[in-house]
């Protein structure tokens, strides 16, 4: 059989800048898969990946949620317990959120800005690799002694006085294998966006999506390094005598606190950026009107990026810091909520005298809209520190950033999975079981949550393993458990989904949205190459503009045919 | 391209956050406490972060049922219809100054109306009139500066130490020396109408002092000092637990203050008093003679050994001595090395001690060899009893004793408990 085959001609002509004149045949087999170095490949598996440790840190999550539906129960241990909640927390940061959002962005980057491939396709894939290698070891844990120390592992509890057994150190491969990954991909990332974009795409013509991915790439390269120190360092206290974290011997426990949250909240940020990104990308389509303020937005991301990256001491307003820092950190934490405010405006603007057209990816930016904002606002509750003293380490943050993290990451996640699917996949997802899928997952996750703020403002502490029946605590806590399991069929029915639509979906077509981006002007699924042939980009929206001009060459073409008839 | 904005829907739903808003805060009184707002009502402090989250909640209502109210209403008011065209607009300058504008007039609000109580919040009063007159001035004893005193400068002062898992409260008296002075475990008694100032601190972990009705919560990390303050006025219960996870008793780990007349607090510090003096003069005794007796079996144990190095006879006395060495170990631990006292958390019969924080080794080393025991002192977390936390034994008994108490102290338990 022949290795290559020539594009066929396409049948109208959009100015083509770049042309593919011989393309590979894909492998097929699973050698194919674990040898690849295809981005669509790597997305995909990366999405696959994620989606198989989301159920694991789901399952672990109703486990909680199942010890918490009663006061003083005895289902699970303490011990199990804390490795429950380490691991949930763990799972859902480095091994769902993180990694879902490298395989949209794999998958998706490229053929948005009309590139081949990833600048460094072999880099690509090494950083997918780590990421299974760093979830390997983490879950290695679960046969030995899985850590118990939560996901934000403070010193001196998760030194080897306290902790001896190896869950911790398990945990410090994980960051650090995921680290690394994350890292590759970031500078993979700004690579590739800076350098590979289509002709005539400048910096004012990168779809949203592209903007926010970049912006995340910028805050890994950033923070990535600094997680990284710190582990180590926690690794040498625990294996080669030094005491960096050991208060006994002059090291500092705030120093953990610090190194891990100058990484924990940005971290924050490169979660729900993307999403914002998606739901930039979704509002117009499904709104048929062009984005509002495509400057402010671009702007905006920057902002919370680099106002985001000031505010980590605000988890840390009732540790013994003095006054100054406590006024600093809070009120950099009151300047984020201008920008993240000025996409909310910008986003209801899009859709303001649009013509809506409720699709299941438009559902979910709507759920993610609503949701997000709770979150927004709560955010600055904890945002003033006198205030926070009450708040922090309660139920009250624990449904705060669930409301950030689930309203600004997994909806808008999920909304991408409706969207990008038929491009996946050359298939449509059914509607009727996406409306039933984001319906439950609504009403699940604010039955889950709402009353969470309740809990916390009742004094109920975050990473307990029972509590007593004082007040209403064990009525709320009923709730919550009754609507994690709703949240959790939920996501079900959208895995179901997409596990029958893969082989029976709807036929899609290359563009089923009448979309605004160049991932739509090829083929579902795009070949091996991508592009047969790149348009040049002329405005934020390549594909208005190019079905602008086939309506106006077909008119041409029928308008001289028809002159000639007469 | 400019945005029509229809005025009237724009503000309707406006109003209508308002209004909802309104509806909400109204009933926001104490009734709501734990549901809408933060509890209080035991000490300034807490009713002022109160009162300062309650304006929070009214502007965050305003913004979140205004804001969400607008998105509901152009969700519903431009879905897709037959007929309806799209306005094609890209931006509007003046608008998006507008919001952005906006958004930064509420901070400020908020930045503001937080400067105003902030000094509510952190500040303390002096004591009542009614209250305990307090002679010292205040601060514990070796604290630094960066505490906050009331106006004269006096308040009752209790260093609260978090430890895995229980809180450890030492009221502060006038001489400098720290070991004499009243303490407590979990519950804190004060005194009414005094201000009471607490520095916080840890000796293992990092915890979290909180007392929801007593105001906010604050650290207890090792190596540093915490500080915050209350002021009560009504005699009562009040209670909390450690805020901050600290291992696997966290949750267990509650805390609780009593406030009391301050007639009451003297009677109770008095007592507190004499009891802790009764209990060290107690454990003098018993360990003079404990030390003398283990004097005397060493010395025995010692001609017996060399009549039987001489070939004479053979006696068991060394094990007799090695177990009066260990029973002084057991009962009073080893101050030198910081080895605490093992009857002072677990119980044993033939020593006398009657200690729950650990299991009862009549019971659980009942028929176990002797390398059992060992192991379970040196390597506690090796075999966990049932009931029991792990590391809730101090895991350095291997470094605190020399191995000749260790075994002195296995033979003295194994032959206690398996009588061999």
């Amino acid at each position: 059989m022949a290795t290559t085959q020539t594009a066929p001609a396409p049948a109208v002509s959009a100015v083509p800048e770049i042309v593919a004149h011989g393309v590979e045949r894909p492998g097929s087999g699973w050698i194919s898969w674990l040898t690849t170095t295809d981005h669509k490949r790597i997305g995909l598996m990366y999405m696959v990946a994620s989606w198989i440790f989301l159920i694991v840190g789901g399952v672990e999550a109703l486990l909680i949620r199942l010890q918490l539906s009663q006061a003083d129960n005895t289902l699970i241990s303490p011990q199990t317990y804390n490795a429950l909640f380490t691991m949930h927390g763990t799972t859902m940061v480095f091994l769902f959120l993180m990694p879902m959002i490298a395989g949209i962005g794999n998958y998706l980057i490229p053929l948005m800005i009309g590139a081949r491939d990833m600048a460094f396709p072999r880099l690509n894939a090494l950083s997918f690799w780590l990421f299974i290698a760093g979830g390997l070891v983490f879950y290695g844990s679960v046969l030995f002694s899985p850590p118990e120390c939560g996901w934000t592992c403070y010193a001196p509890l998760s030194e080897t006085t306290y902790s001896p057994t190896g869950g911790v150190d398990a945990f410090i491969y994980l960051v650090h294998l995921t680290g690394i990954a994350s890292f590759l991909g970031a500078l993979n990332f700004f690579v590739t966006i800076a350098n590979m974009r289509a002709p005539g795409m400048g910096w004012g013509r990168m779809p949203l999506f592209v903007w926010t991915m970049l912006t995340q790439a910028i805050l890994l390269i950033i923070s990535i390094p600094v997680v990284a120190a710190a582990v180590t360092l926690l690794l040498t206290d625990r294996h080669f005598g030094t005491h960096f974290y050991d208060p006994t011997n002059g090291g500092s426990p705030l120093l953990w606190q610090h190194l891990f949250w100058f990484f924990g909240h940005p971290e924050v940020y490169i979660l729900v950026l993307p999403g914002f990104g998606i739901i930039s990308e979704i509002l117009p389509v499904f709104s048929r009107k062009p984005i509002f303020g495509y400057k402010a937005i671009a702007a905006a991301t920057l902002g919370i990026a680099f106002i985001g990256s000031l505010v980590w001491a605000h988890h840390m307003f009732t540790t013994p810091l003095p006054y100054a820092v406590l006024v600093f950190f809070s009120l950099m934490t009151f300047l984020v909520a201008i920008p993240t405010g000025v996409k909310i405006f910008n986003w209801i603007a899009t859709m303001w005298r649009g013509t809506i057209e409720f699709r299941v990816p438009m559902l979910f930016a709507c759920g993610f809209l609503g949701t997000f904002l709770l979150g927004g606002v709560t955010g600055i509750f904890l945002a003033v520190f006198p205030v926070d003293w009450q708040l922090q380490d309660t139920y009250f943050v624990v449904a705060h950033f669930h409301y950030t993290i689930i309203g600004g990451a997994v909806f808008p996640i999920f909304a991408g999975i409706y969207y990008w699917f038929p491009k996946f996949s050359g298939r449509m997802l059914s509607e009727g079981m996406g409306k039933t899928s984001f319906w439950l997952m609504l009403v699940g996750f604010w039955t889950t949550f709402l009353v969470q703020h309740s809990m916390g403002l009742s004094g109920m502490p975050r990473r307990v393993y029972e509590y007593a029946d004082v007040g209403h605590l064990q009525l709320y806590n009923e709730i919550s458990t009754v609507g994690s399991f709703i949240l959790a069929l939920g996501i079900f029915v959208t895995l179901v989904n997409v596990l029958r639509s893969v082989r029976n979906g709807a036929v899609a077509g290359p563009d089923p949205w009448q979309a605004n981006t160049l991932e739509w002007f090829t083929t579902s699924p795009p070949p091996v190459n991508n592009f047969d042939t790149v348009p040049r980009v002329r405005s934020v929206e390549p594909m208005k503009d190019i079905r602008r001009q086939i309506a106006r060459q077909s008119r041409e073409l029928a308008g001289s045919s028809a002159r000639a008839d007469s | 391209m400019r945005v029509h904005v229809r005025p009237l829907r724009a503000r309707s739903a406006i109003a209508l956050g308002l209004l909802t808003a309104a509806a909400v805060l109204l009933p926001a009184t104490s009734a709501f406490a734990g549901v809408i707002a933060p509890e209080g009502g035991g000490s300034p402090n807490a009713d002022a972060i109160r009162q300062l989250y309650l304006i929070i909640f009214g502007l965050g209502c305003i913004v979140f049922f205004g804001v969400g109210g607008l998105f509901l209403v152009t969700i519903y008011r431009y879905r897709a219809r037959k007929g309806a065209v799209p306005a094609q607009i890209h931006g509007n300058t003046r608008l998006e100054i507008g919001w952005t504008l906006g958004a930064a007039a509420l901070l400020v609000v908020i930045a503001v109306v937080t400067f105003i109580k902030l000094p509510t919040i952190e500040n303390p009063p002096n004591s009542g009139a009614t209250g305990l007159p307090v002679t010292s001035n205040g601060s514990f004893i070796a604290q630094g500066a960066s505490q906050n005193l009331p106006p004269n400068g006096k308040s009752l002062a209790i260093d609260v130490n978090g430890q895995q898992y229980v809180w450890r409260y030492t009221y502060a008296d006038n001489d400098k020396i720290n070991l004499n002075n009243v303490f407590a475990y979990q519950e804190m008694v004060v005194p009414i109408n005094t201000t009471v100032t607490l520095s916080i601190r840890s000796q293992d972990v990092a915890h979290s002092w909180w007392i929801p009705k007593l105001g906010g919560k604050f650290d207890a990390i090792p190596g540093y000092t915490n500080y915050t303050w209350f002021k009560i006025s009504k005699p009562g219960l009040y209670r909390g637990q450690c805020a901050e996870l600290c291992g696997r008793n966290h949750a267990n780990m509650t805390a609780q203050v009593r406030a009391v007349t301050p007639t009451q607090f003297e009677a109770w510090y008095a007592n507190q008093k004499q009891n802790i003096i009764a209990a060290d003069k107690l454990a003098a005794v018993q360990r003079t003679a404990l030390n003398a007796q283990a004097a005397r079996l060493a010395a025995r144990a010692k001609v017996q050994n060399a009549a039987a190095n001489a070939g004479t006879s053979t006696t068991i006395a060394p094990a007799a001595a090695a177990a009066a060495a260990g029973k002084t170990l057991f009962v009073a631990g080893n101050p030198a090395t910081g080895a605490l006292a093992c009857g002072a958390c677990h119980t044993l019969s033939a020593a006398g001690t009657a200690g729950q924080t650990g299991p009862n080794l009549d019971n659980v080393l009942k028929g176990k060899p002797s390398s059992f025991v060992l192991s379970s002192i040196v390597n506690p977390s090796k075999n966990i009893a049932k009931g029991y936390a792990d590391h809730i034994m101090p895991n350095t008994y291997g470094k605190t004793l020399t191995k000749n108490q260790i075994a002195d102290l296995v033979t003295y338990i194994d032959t206690s408990v398996n009588g061999k």
